[in-house]
């Protein structure tokens, strides 16, 4: 396709009264020679957009450069179909709205902008999707419980075939284990059955559903599209290939025996949830140590969860459990007494009603801290401080004491068949000052043929890492997605909608790849990296790096990347210190040459430049969002977007301070355990490159604050001015870069 | 721990003060209580009680029965029905308080200013089917005492003159109702009723 | 409009001006209001205190077997006697169990309540059923520049939630006051409560309430309170002395019914004015719309 610019330049919304919109054309036409500038004062409106189109159509115009609004406004308006490429220059949001009109620098700003642009023009090629051939369309579903089920259920309505694997003999999960559940349904007050049957019945006789029972997985090969499972089964393997999976392996009961001071080992009578629960499935509950029906029967909470010691998370699902529990013995004898000694209830969603019933039927909540569970020759006696009513109390002359013992997933326990093997060989790439790996548990669960490792990479005690905020079911590895009780602690009804959703994010993902596209945060982006591996030198920058573990490595070491898990971050291009991984439309020179285009006034001047790199996925919008809202902000700005810190190469930075800038400012996500980074590590490697920019600055004696890097979200936006402004007042007191003209 | 010294030693919960209270007419509601403390904010006259609507209902599910008799709160509840529009558990506070006052003056508490008004204000609509503020005011006093009315009492009477005076306080009682045997048999059939059904 | 109409006691006693002004602007509005023959108390917020909900509530449903025949909503201007009928009524139409004991109780001394009928609140009938609209149409004297805060009470508003009004910050009263050409205050405490039932056992209670009424209607500078509930507007206006007393408060605050302000804005008679039973002299305050003694 035959390169042809034309530019577009857009005088309404207040644009045309703040800057010379002559003078910008003149940037256009004469500085780069571009054959086609028209000007309008409403291009979004029908003869504008139809001024473009009849160039691209008699003209031959391929590269549509529109100088106006933000390019996240007005896109359904400005969109000529995929064969042309096209960019916009924010002059609205990012230059009128935020500084002074009719200004000298306001201008100039306009015009790097436009600069910036055509300079990215020269490198800018329009992608062209990756498609794999055949891609596989079933989805594996690993965990056949409540949740697995409900996945395979929903995966299959949808119309796609499911592959639903089971390491027990037969289906079901907690269910089976369960005489009762908490209710599913509306008014949410009594425990329901748990329709396991019914449930297991619905699978059985859904011809889009292949069921495997007593079934592990012996290795899971491949990626989006074109997973290669071998699965265990009995003494023999055997392959299924699938194009999603879901993990729905859910979570089992803390360790009780780790519970002594709660008495749990003291008395038969001291049981946990799950032994209660079978207790009551047999009928009449009868306390274990002689078989009397039980009058009093005491409930712990939180009985290892919340607990520095042992569990620091809430295991969300025992407060609905125990009230469901209480309820029990409410239903068995009206005038049983019934204590839940509890920190906090979390009867979280309609349980709330739940537990209004519980507390209707007369079962008696205190607020409280367990001091101690003792044994008096079958009786068993709780005592605690009750923090309401601010005293000691006790409950005596209990039955039972059941202890709400919390979950941990199933992803938490490493599988001692594992060698360290692996993880050593990770610990001495991870050598060089490069990031720390993120953990990887081998559970013996997935066994992934992945570079990075043979499981979903952990966040904190041992749950898969998944973006929390904006795609819960995302793990870090594309096309693989986690729901219920094994992605985080949760009840029964939330197990149910997190397996729906899951089912929708497998379906989207592998209609997605099929057409080379990339799922969240940049869905439906066809780019991906290109690696130019003569110049390889298998540093394992790129293999280590990946946040999403796409890439893994040949026999030689040499990385062999596999598109299809691609999120299309660029934190590999980021990473290659060779630079030889770009995309078609995101390059290391492109930046570079985006930066370059920026005129940099001379020092006597007195008109200093900061650079600032925006990550598109926050900082960005806050940057429009400040526009929107009229916030002033310094005029010796320039702001050069990029797909998340995590694609940042250094040699931006160097290229930035030998061009003249006098400070360059990073603007990413949130890292750190409660990130927020779309691409989840990408801007906490950002960090970690960055701090290595520092000593190389210092050593030039350049003031290594020159360079910083701050975290915004999209409500940051009131706050953009003060970070801004307060940037560059600190680089205005170092004084001129002494790089400047050189 | 700022505790409510309830007791020395450990606290027991004593069940059986808690079913009493159940058992009345809106009793069950206590059950539902979460302790937000959504009442205890929301109450007009908060400041005059001991114990807040939340304290009192987290006394009596944990059965203290003393503390209860002693605790001012139902007496100084005004009906404003602020706890009630706001309490997010659907708890009728304001009926509750109704129970507690009778369960109070059923088992002898009667010495508090507020319970010598209700009875006075009570006897009142009983033998005439109507109120009659001078009526009320010499019923009330006359059960009090004249030793225990304090200052305000004489400047209640400034303010019975200044009423008279605007034509506002009748010297006379209203004529009473008619079918005043009708009033009374309605009270005694509807307690009889509410017995039975207790029985039951 | 014809409605049955429930004085409760303080009507005839206490809130005279109320009932000589009501009638007065009622007549005018042409709403025709006929007393339940024979009526009974309510039984106020105390009768609930001492025999318990359900009797009292069995007595208050006298009234209602009474008011029946005539075949009219009843309207009822004081906020106890409100609620009591009110929820007595809707136990009536809602509460089967209810329904049945009461009528066995009301059997035995030969009476039946069908519960045909609605307990309305007379802010409810002003704007609802007479409208704004017409109110203004009849305001011969508009009560322009007077400033005047609404003083709604407690349970007025809160008996049933969101039916006619907001519980805690209602707005109808407001707009009566605008109809009659009046600016209504901001005057947050609106809702609040102003201690009526300590008022004989613990009196300092009901003053320190209006004491932050008062002041809430002076700091924004309001020349009057309006008051829809008999009890409320006597512990304003009558305790007014025992307020500025223990308060130390200087200026006073002339309290009305507002049916005295409708009467005044209608231009009737000063008879239906009724102001010489104000305690707190109203003259100053509505001097400029030629209100004097
Ligand atoms: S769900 Fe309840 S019992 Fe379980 S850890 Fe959370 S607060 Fe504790
Ligand atoms: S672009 Fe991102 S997701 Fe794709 S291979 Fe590179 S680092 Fe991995
Ligand atoms: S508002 Fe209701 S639930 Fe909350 S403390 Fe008061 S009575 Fe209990
Ligand atoms: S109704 Fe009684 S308890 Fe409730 S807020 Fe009003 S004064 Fe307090």
């Amino acid at each position: 396709m035959a390169k042809k610019i034309g530019v577009y330049i857009c005088s309404g919304c207040g644009i045309g009264d703040a800057l010379d919109i002559d003078a910008l054309a003149k940037v256009a036409t004469k500085e780069y020679k571009v054959p086609v500038c028209q000007k309008n004062a409403f291009f979004c409106g029908k003869e504008g957009v139809e001024v473009i189109k009849k160039d691209i159509a008699e003209n031959e115009v391929t590269y549509v450069v529109i100088a106006g609004c933000s390019g996240r406004v007005n896109y359904d308006v400005f969109n000529f179909g995929p064969s042309v490429v096209l960019e916009r220059v924010n002059l609205r949001e990012r230059v009128v709205w935020t500084q002074e009109p009719d200004d000298e620098d306001t201008q100039m700003m306009a015009e790097d902008y436009l600069r910036i642009t055509l300079a990215k023009l020269k490198n800018l090629e329009l992608p062209e999707a990756y498609v794999i051939e055949n891609c596989n369309k079933r989805v594996m579903v690993v965990g056949g419980g409540l949740a697995g089920m409900t996945s395979a259920v929903e995966v299959a309505k949808a119309g796609y075939e499911v592959v639903l694997v089971e390491k027990e003999d037969s289906l079901g999960g907690w269910l089976k284990r369960s005489y009762k559940i908490a209710p599913l349904n509306s008014p949410y007050t009594d425990p329901e059955d748990t329709g396991l049957e019914a449930r297991v019945k619905e699978i059985e006789g859904n011809s889009n559903i292949k069921v495997y029972t007593s079934t592990t997985i012996e290795k899971t090969a491949g990626a989006p599209g074109m997973f290669d499972v071998t699965l265990k089964q009995g003494g023999g393997t055997l392959e299924e290939k699938v194009g999603a999976i879901i993990l729905a392996t859910g979570a089992v009961p803390y360790e009780p025996s780790k519970l002594g001071h709660l008495g749990y080992g003291a008395s038969p009578n001291v049981v946990t949830q799950a032994q209660f629960e079978e207790l009551a499935a047999k009928g009449t509950i009868a306390r274990p140590s002689d078989g009397k029906a039980v009058q009093k029967v005491g409930f712990i909470q939180c009985a290892g969860s919340r607990d520095q010691e042992h569990l620091p998370y809430c295991s969300a699902a025992c407060c609905v459990e125990s009230i469901k529990q209480a309820l029990y013995v409410k239903g068995q004898n009206s005038e049983a007494a019934v204590y839940v000694f509890y920190k906090d209830i979390r009867s979280s969603g309609q349980y709330e009603h739940f537990y209004k019933k519980a507390q209707s039927e007369g079962v008696m909540f205190i607020k409280a801290d367990v001091t101690g569970v003792t044994d008096d020759g079958g009786n068993l006696t709780i005592e605690a401080n009750d923090l309401l009513m601010g005293s000691p109390t006790m409950a005596d002359e209990l039955d039972m004491v059941v202890l709400a013992n919390g979950m941990v997933p199933t992803t938490a326990f490493e599988d001692p068949a594992y060698g360290t093997e692996a993880q050593e060989e990770a610990a001495c790439a991870a050598a060089d000052a490069a990031p720390v790996p993120a953990p990887i548990i081998k559970s013996n669960i997935l066994n992934l043929e992945y570079r990075q490792g043979p499981e979903l990479p952990s966040l904190k005690y041992g749950f898969p890492d998944s973006h929390f905020i904006c795609f819960p079911y995302e793990t870090r590895r594309t096309g693989i997605y986690a729901a219920g009780s094994v992605r985080r602690p949760m009840d029964m009804s939330q197990a149910v909608g997190d397996a729906t959703g899951a089912a929708l994010k497998a379906v989207q993902c592998i209609e997605m790849t099929d057409k080379g596209g990339a799922v969240h945060p940049r869905s439906g982006d066809i780019s991906f990296p290109d690696f130019q591996l003569n110049r390889c030198t298998q540093c394992k920058r790129c293999t280590e790096e990946c946040p999403f573990g796409a890439i893994n490595e040949d026999e030689k070491g040499n990385p062999l990347p596999n598109p299809t898990r691609c999120r299309r971050c660029g934190t590999c291009m980021g990473a290659c210190p060779e630079r030889i991984i770009s995309f078609k439309n995101y390059s290391v020179p492109m930046l570079g040459n985006m930066l370059k285009s920026i005129e940099v006034p001379e020092e006597d001047e007195e008109k200093p430049r900061v650079l600032i790199f925006a990550c598109e996925n926050d900082a960005i919008p806050a940057l429009d969002m400040a526009g929107i809202n009229r916030l002033q902000y310094s005029k010796w700005v320039r702001i050069i977007p990029v797909r998340c810190l995590g694609s940042l190469n250094l040699v931006w930075i160097n290229d930035a301070m030998s061009k003249g800038f006098d400070g360059v400012l990073l603007m990413g996500c949130k890292h750190g355990d409660d990130y927020q980074c779309h691409f989840m590590k990408g801007s906490e490697l950002a960090g970690i490159r960055l701090s290595k920019v520092s000593e190389t600055l210092d050593r030039l004696g350049l003031e290594s604050e020159r360079v910083y890097m701050t975290e915004v979200n999209v409500m940051d936006y009131d706050r953009i001015p003060k970070i801004i402004n307060e940037f560059v007042e600190k680089i205005d007191k170092f004084g001129p870069n002494p790089m400047k003209g050189f | 721990m700022t505790g409510f010294n309830v007791s020395s030693g450990p606290l027991k919960y004593d069940t059986e003060f808690a079913r009493e209270i159940y058992s009345l007419e809106n009793g069950h509601h206590i059950k539902k209580c979460m302790q937000c403390g959504m009442c205890e904010v929301s109450c007009a006259t908060r400041k005059e009680m001991d114990y807040s609507p939340r304290k009192m209902f987290l006394l009596l599910r944990t059965g203290q029965r003393e503390e209860f008799f002693k605790s001012n709160t139902m007496w100084m509840c005004s009906t404003c029905l602020m706890c009630k529009v706001r309490c997010p558990r659907g708890v009728p506070i304001v009926d509750v308080m109704h129970d507690l006052k009778c369960y109070a003056i059923s088992k002898g508490y009667t010495e508090r200013a507020q319970a010598a008004f209700y009875q006075s204000f009570w006897k009142e609509i009983w033998s005439r089917g109507k109120q009659f503020e001078g009526g009320l005011m010499a019923r009330y006093y006359l059960k009090r005492g004249w030793k225990d009315i304090r200052k305000d009492a004489f400047r209640m009477k400034d303010m019975g003159l200044t009423m008279l005076k605007h034509g506002r306080m009748p010297l006379m009682p209203p004529k009473s109702v008619k079918g005043l045997k009708d009033v009374q048999k309605l009270v005694e059939v509807a307690k009889a009723q509410l017995q039975k059904g207790a029985d039951r | 409009m014809k409605y049955s109409f429930y004085p409760g006691c303080s009507m005839e006693a206490t809130a005279v001006p109320y009932l000589k002004s009501f009638e007065a602007v009622a007549h005018a509005l042409g709403i025709e209001l006929k007393e339940i023959p024979d009526w009974n108390c309510c039984g106020a917020t105390v009768a609930s205190g001492v025999i318990g909900d359900y009797p009292a509530q069995v007595m208050t449903s006298r009234n209602l077997a009474l008011a029946e025949p005539h075949g009219a909503d009843i309207v009822v201007p004081c906020s106890s006697c409100y609620m009591n009928l009110a929820i007595t009524n809707r136990k009536f139409k809602e509460d089967g169990h209810f329904r049945q004991m009461a009528d066995e109780a009301l059997a035995s001394v030969g009476m039946k309540y069908g519960g045909s009928l609605n307990v309305r609140q007379i802010i409810d009938v002003m704007v609802n059923d007479v409208g704004l609209d017409t109110i203004k149409s009849k305001v011969k004297k508009p009560l322009t520049g007077l400033r005047v805060a609404g003083y709604v009470g407690c349970q007025t508003p809160r008996v049933f939630p969101w039916e006619f009004d907001d519980p805690e910050q209602p707005v109808f009263f407001d707009k009566i006051i605008e109809a009659l050409g009046a600016t209504p205050v901001k005057f947050p405490v609106k809702a609040r409560c102003c201690g009526s039932s300590h008022s004989v056992a613990q009196p300092e209670i009901t003053a320190d309430s209006c004491y932050n009424i008062i002041t809430s209607a002076q700091d924004d500078q309001a020349h009057l309170i309006a008051a829809v509930c008999p009890m409320c507007q006597l512990n304003l206006d009558a305790y007014q002395d025992l307020v500025k007393e223990r308060h130390k408060l200087k200026t006073s605050m002339p309290v009305l019914f507002f049916t005295q302000l409708m009467a005044i804005a209608m231009d009737l008679p000063p008879d239906a004015w009724a102001l010489k039973h104000n305690i707190v002299s109203p003259f100053t305050a509505l001097a400029k719309f030629g209100v004097g003694k």
